[in-house]
């Protein structure tokens, strides 16, 4: 008896976990499943958006390893941009919310000043950054001058072209701030001042009480910024003029896909390359899943 | 909780002034489209990327004369972001409802006829040829084996402006400005003024405002792949120019450069304005900058320099074409408003007001005379019609259309001091070819 | 960062004390760090006074010669930018509402309610974010002009009651976070998962629907690519469209230009700062649920 009740009502539950997801069922069916089955199709094809669209087989993945210098060239930027710039802006966030979690005067206003940048976007913004960045003039190197730091040529220089970009991007840490603000607020106060009484300081408060906590969080980061990062575009392709910058240095892996489905009209080249770092990214990410249960703690026990 | 119900009421208001505008497939949404009429008129959708508030008014003034002198076709004229206008047409075609006429760049033009994204125009030219109203260069840029894909509307050049104040200054005549590349340098070493390591003003560097491959272009008149798809990147010519442009950048040094060049590229603050730059290659356009935020500038004209006496004053320009996207439901009839966009009268209309250069002979030698130029104007515009039968295009070669992301980086290692130029034309040919080969 | 704090002191050994030391360092380094942080905004502020003159002098200058306030009123007479606004702000109320309440509906699904599939199927909204956009932009083009919704705000509104994958998987993190003993006694008075969704995920979630909220209105509030492309009518356009008319192929006004995105940054920035008051609100919430 009791058994059948249990299985009835494990059904009845597993039913309304689907009603649950039916929304993104449905949407992922109708509006996102086509376009990329299509994608992965027209991966093995010549497509080029308007007169042809021939099967070739796997040519367009074997030019891509054999034969395509710039691939690789974008896929090594990409990779740098990522393994650089995840780990500084995730901690630069964690640090920053953990500075406006405090309940002191005007802080109200520092949140909206630091969440500012994330909230100024597109290509007016970038533009501003290559004034800031400017070597000579430049907000960036002028501030950098007193303090006697003499600074790079930044855009036009092939090794800080990279750099100067996971500069531009800590300083709009605003969003990831944000998701750790609203994480940290829900960390009961009563942790912390027990840990006060037991003579915890600041810092080791923060570290065993605040990261433990936020690893929900922390895990969502990463996972995200992760995907995020290696899809960079939009920045490098307005702060170096569509053209990749000094010795390609700002080749990401998307500019490059730009230029070959929308300036050379080879999509077909363009969603094979897609689905390469489809598989990349979700490698990695799956990565991150199996990892994630060894640091990341679920104050609810679930998995 | 009062949150939620004041953004209610804002809400509602917002939905209630939107008229649910957006939401509705109204008569201001079919009447747009296709070949839906509105007094028995033919509505054809026209796409520029002309949205600012000088350039605005002139083409929708156009567009209003256009459909003011006749009663068959009305134009309705949509303003769509510059860059962006070109994706938006390419999805459009994709999906089988495209604008009626669209302009886009005439580099590009024979590739888009390649790929059918815009109507072979052939048919209509059988009946009225009017290829001779334009510059040859800018015809046959739209040419895709032998027919043609768009009409041409405006263009450009690049020519040499110099500061005669400082000419004078620095004891040159300014009625002589330089012509060969021998004496740019000369004027510029001349020009050039230093405080301790610091320079004042720059004499001249040849890569502001203008690419590696102008200056190419100038010494060897040949494109980076020819018109027989044949690869001409490593030419004595070219070498030549690579070496000249390489002791530009050792005389002045990356800092000062990177300096200055970032400063123009942000398209704030221009050295030339403020008399910290003597020469400065740029459009003939330019002259409108000038005008507008530096007017009590003394600049003078000149084309742009030759490599040796005789060699000739190639240059380099580009423009855009008027084009009806593949598969336009409308295609007689924007055919007809393309003829007039590209006309005379609307031409010079756009070259006047504009002051910008038009793709139409005729328009373009009688706005150099216009009444509504002062002389500076007249000079400059003057010049740029002289220019003209000298300049020429780069279109993009249907074999390796994205050929420059390969040979860009290797320009800059020269720059960098990490290749010599030899080394580097070497490898950038043996790219290029590679990538012809790969098309083919 | 945090760590020069707790000095030695006698004074400062009491809690209260120390507690005081470190406010004034943390508001100490928050204020030089804002500095750095706003000074961008100097920048387009000068810009948006200056006339273009000045802005095309060399060197560049900090303080503008004059403050042109002028500026911002022409700015907003270039374009119908009233028009724009309403037409910005009835797309963005719609995303912001779809994107709370279903997201966290499907996210409640994927923390909460275990059913066979649940770790497949979550691993496929989280595929979703990795195909770069250009591959899919034309079939989806093509899509939503198959549907007939070209010109319209369907393509713009519609895809965000959905789900999205990067709310989904924010609101699961949270979700996950919420006790399951609460959720099983909540169970054992006969409740239904939708009940407790409504009841208890909702509000203990309030932060972080807060996040969403304000992520979402951001990203449709500055959305560029998307009504560019799926509308043709003028009438019709956003606010970041008309801020293109300020950027031309050969120069760009920058004054207008940095005055309009300073204009459009307003609403986003008063939000935000009014909307703060809901994280503090679930902090009572949530430490009085436990």
């Amino acid at each position: 008896m009791t058994g059948r009740k249990r299985f009835n009502y494990k059904t009845k539950e597993g039913l309304q976990g689907y009603i649950f997801i039916l929304p993104w069922i449905i949407g992922f069916i109708v509006f996102t499943a086509g376009p990329l089955l299509f994608s992965f199709a027209a991966s093995f094809t010549n497509y080029n958006i308007t007169s042809q669209m021939d099967f070739i087989g796997l040519k367009n993945y074997e030019k891509l390893f054999a034969d395509d210098q710039l691939f690789w060239t974008s896929l090594y930027n990409t990779l740098y941009y990522v393994a650089f710039s995840v780990p500084i802006t995730t901690v630069g966030a964690i640090l920053l919310s953990a500075l406006l979690n405090r309940d002191i005067p005007g802080m109200r206003f520092f949140r909206t000043i630091y969440y500012l940048p994330a909230v100024l976007s597109g290509v007016g913004v970038y533009l501003l950054w290559m004034q800031l960045l400017e070597p000579g003039t430049g907000l960036v190197n002028t501030v950098l001058a007193w303090f006697g730091i003499a600074g790079p040529n930044w855009l036009f220089d092939p090794a800080w072209a990279k750099p100067a970009l996971i500069f531009m991007k800590l300083w709009s840490v605003g969003g990831g701030m944000l998701l750790y603000l609203a994480s940290m607020q829900g960390i009961s106060k009563s942790l912390y001042e027990a840990a006060e009484i037991d003579g915890a300081n600041a810092w080791q408060q923060f570290i065993r009480i605040t990261i433990p906590m936020i690893t929900p969080v922390i895990f969502f980061d990463i996972v995200t910024s992760l995907i995020g990062g290696f899809q960079i575009f939009q920045e490098a392709y307005v702060m170096s003029n569509g053209e990749g910058g000094p010795v390609n240095s700002l080749l990401f892996y998307n500019l490059y896909m730009w230029k070959k489905a929308f300036e050379a009209f080879d999509m077909g080249y363009a969603m094979a390359m897609s689905w390469i770092l489809f598989i990349i990214v979700f490698v990695l990410t799956i990565i991150n899943l199996k990892l994630a249960p060894r640091w990341v703690h679920y104050e609810g026990g679930g998995k | 909780m009062r949150h939620l119900r004041w953004l209610s009421i804002l809400f509602i208001t917002v939905l209630v002034l939107s008229g649910c505008n957006g939401f509705t497939k109204g008569d201001s949404a079919a009447k747009d489209k296709g070949t839906a009429e509105s007094d028995g008129k033919v509505v054809l959708d026209f796409w520029t990327f002309w949205g600012s508030e000088i350039r605005r008014p002139i083409v929708e003034k156009i567009v209003e004369d256009f459909n003011n002198s006749q009663d068959k076709i009305e134009v309705k004229h949509t303003f769509v972001p510059w860059g962006d206008i070109w994706t938006k047409e390419l999805a459009s075609i994709a999906a089988g409802s495209p604008p009626d006429v669209v302009i886009n760049d005439i580099n590009a033009t024979a590739l888009r006829g390649e790929k059918k994204q815009a109507e072979n125009l052939s048919k209509y030219l059988e009946k009225d040829d009017i290829s001779e109203n334009f510059y040859e260069e800018l015809w046959n840029a739209t040419l895709y084996e032998g027919d043609s894909y768009g009409i041409p509307f405006n263009t450009d050049t690049r020519v040499l402006f110099y500061n005669k104040d400082a000419f004078r200054e620095a004891g040159l005549d300014p009625e002589q400005p330089p012509k060969t590349w021998d004496e740019l340098w000369e004027f510029a070493e001349k020009l050039d003024a230093k405080n301790g390591e610091k320079y004042e003003r720059i004499g001249f560097y040849p890569l502001f405002g203008a690419g590696t491959d102008v200056w190419m272009l100038n010494a060897d008149k040949v494109n980076f792949i020819d018109e027989k798809d044949e690869v001409k990147v490593n030419t004595p010519e070219k070498l030549d120019a690579l070496k000249w442009l390489k002791s530009w950048h050792d005389k002045y040094g990356a800092n000062t450069i990177n300096s200055w060049q970032s400063q123009m590229e942000s398209q704030q603050g221009n050295p030339f304005f403020s008399g910290d730059l003597g020469m400065l290659v740029q459009q003939p356009t330019f002259y409108t900058q000038i005008r507008d935020y530096a007017p009590d500038l003394n600049f003078g004209v000149a084309l742009l320099p030759e490599k040796e006496p005789g060699n000739g004053n190639t240059s380099w320009g580009g423009g855009f074409v008027a084009e009806i996207p593949y598969g336009a439901k409308n295609p007689d009839e924007s055919w007809e408003f393309i003829k007039y966009l590209t006309d005379q009268e609307a031409q010079e209309y756009w070259a006047v007001k504009n002051f910008d250069n038009v793709a139409n002979k005729k328009a373009a030698e009688s706005a150099a005379d216009s009444e509504e130029f002062n002389d500076a104007a007249k000079t400059v515009y003057g010049l740029a019609v002289e220019a003209m039968p000298q300049t020429m295009l780069t279109p993009t070669p249907i074999v390796a259309p994205d050929f420059p992301t390969l040979i860009n980086p290797e320009f800059d290692n020269v720059y960098l001091g990490k290749k010599t130029p030899e080394q580097a034309l070497e490898d950038a040919e043996a790219k290029v070819q590679k990538l012809v080969d790969q098309n083919k | 960062m945090v760590k020069s704090a707790a000095p030695k002191h006698s004074h400062f050994d009491t809690i209260q004390g120390r507690r005081r030391a470190l406010n004034i360092i943390n508001w100490v380094l928050l204020a030089a760090g804002s500095l750095l942080v706003l000074s961008p905004l100097w920048w387009m502020i000068i810009t948006s006074v200056k006339t273009m003159q000045e802005v095309m002098t060399y060197p560049p200058t900090l303080w503008p010669d004059s403050w042109n306030w002028s500026n911002y009123i022409r700015t907003w007479e270039a374009a119908p930018f009233d028009l724009y606004t309403i037409n910005t702000l009835t797309i963005t109320i719609l995303v912001v509402i779809g994107n709370v309440f279903v997201n966290s509906f499907i996210a409640y699904g994927f923390a909460k309610v275990p059913f066979k599939g649940r770790n497949a199927l979550f691993a496929v909204v989280l595929s979703t974010m990795m195909i770069p956009g250009f591959v899919t932009l034309i079939p989806q083009y093509v899509l939503f002009a198959k549907l007939q919704w070209l010109n319209t705000y369907f393509p713009l509104v519609v895809p965000a009651f959905f789900g999205s994958a990067f709310n989904i998987f924010l609101l699961r993190q949270f979700y996950m976070t919420i006790p399951d003993e609460l959720i099983e006694a909540a169970k054992m008075e006969g409740a239904s998962h939708f009940w407790i969704w409504w009841k208890i995920g909702l509000p203990l979630t309030k932060p972080a629907l807060a996040t969403v909220a304000i992520f979402s209105f951001n990203g449709a509030w500055n959305d560029f690519l998307g009504p560019l492309l799926y509308v043709n009518d003028e009438n019709l356009y956003t606010l970041q469209l008309g801020l293109q008319v300020f950027k031309g192929q050969m120069s760009t006004q920058w004054n207008y230009l940095m005055a309009g995105s300073l204009l459009v940054l307003l609403p986003v920035i008063l939000l935000f700062f009014f909307f703060q008051k809901y994280f503090i609100q679930g902090i009572n919430l949530q430490s009085g649920g436990k």
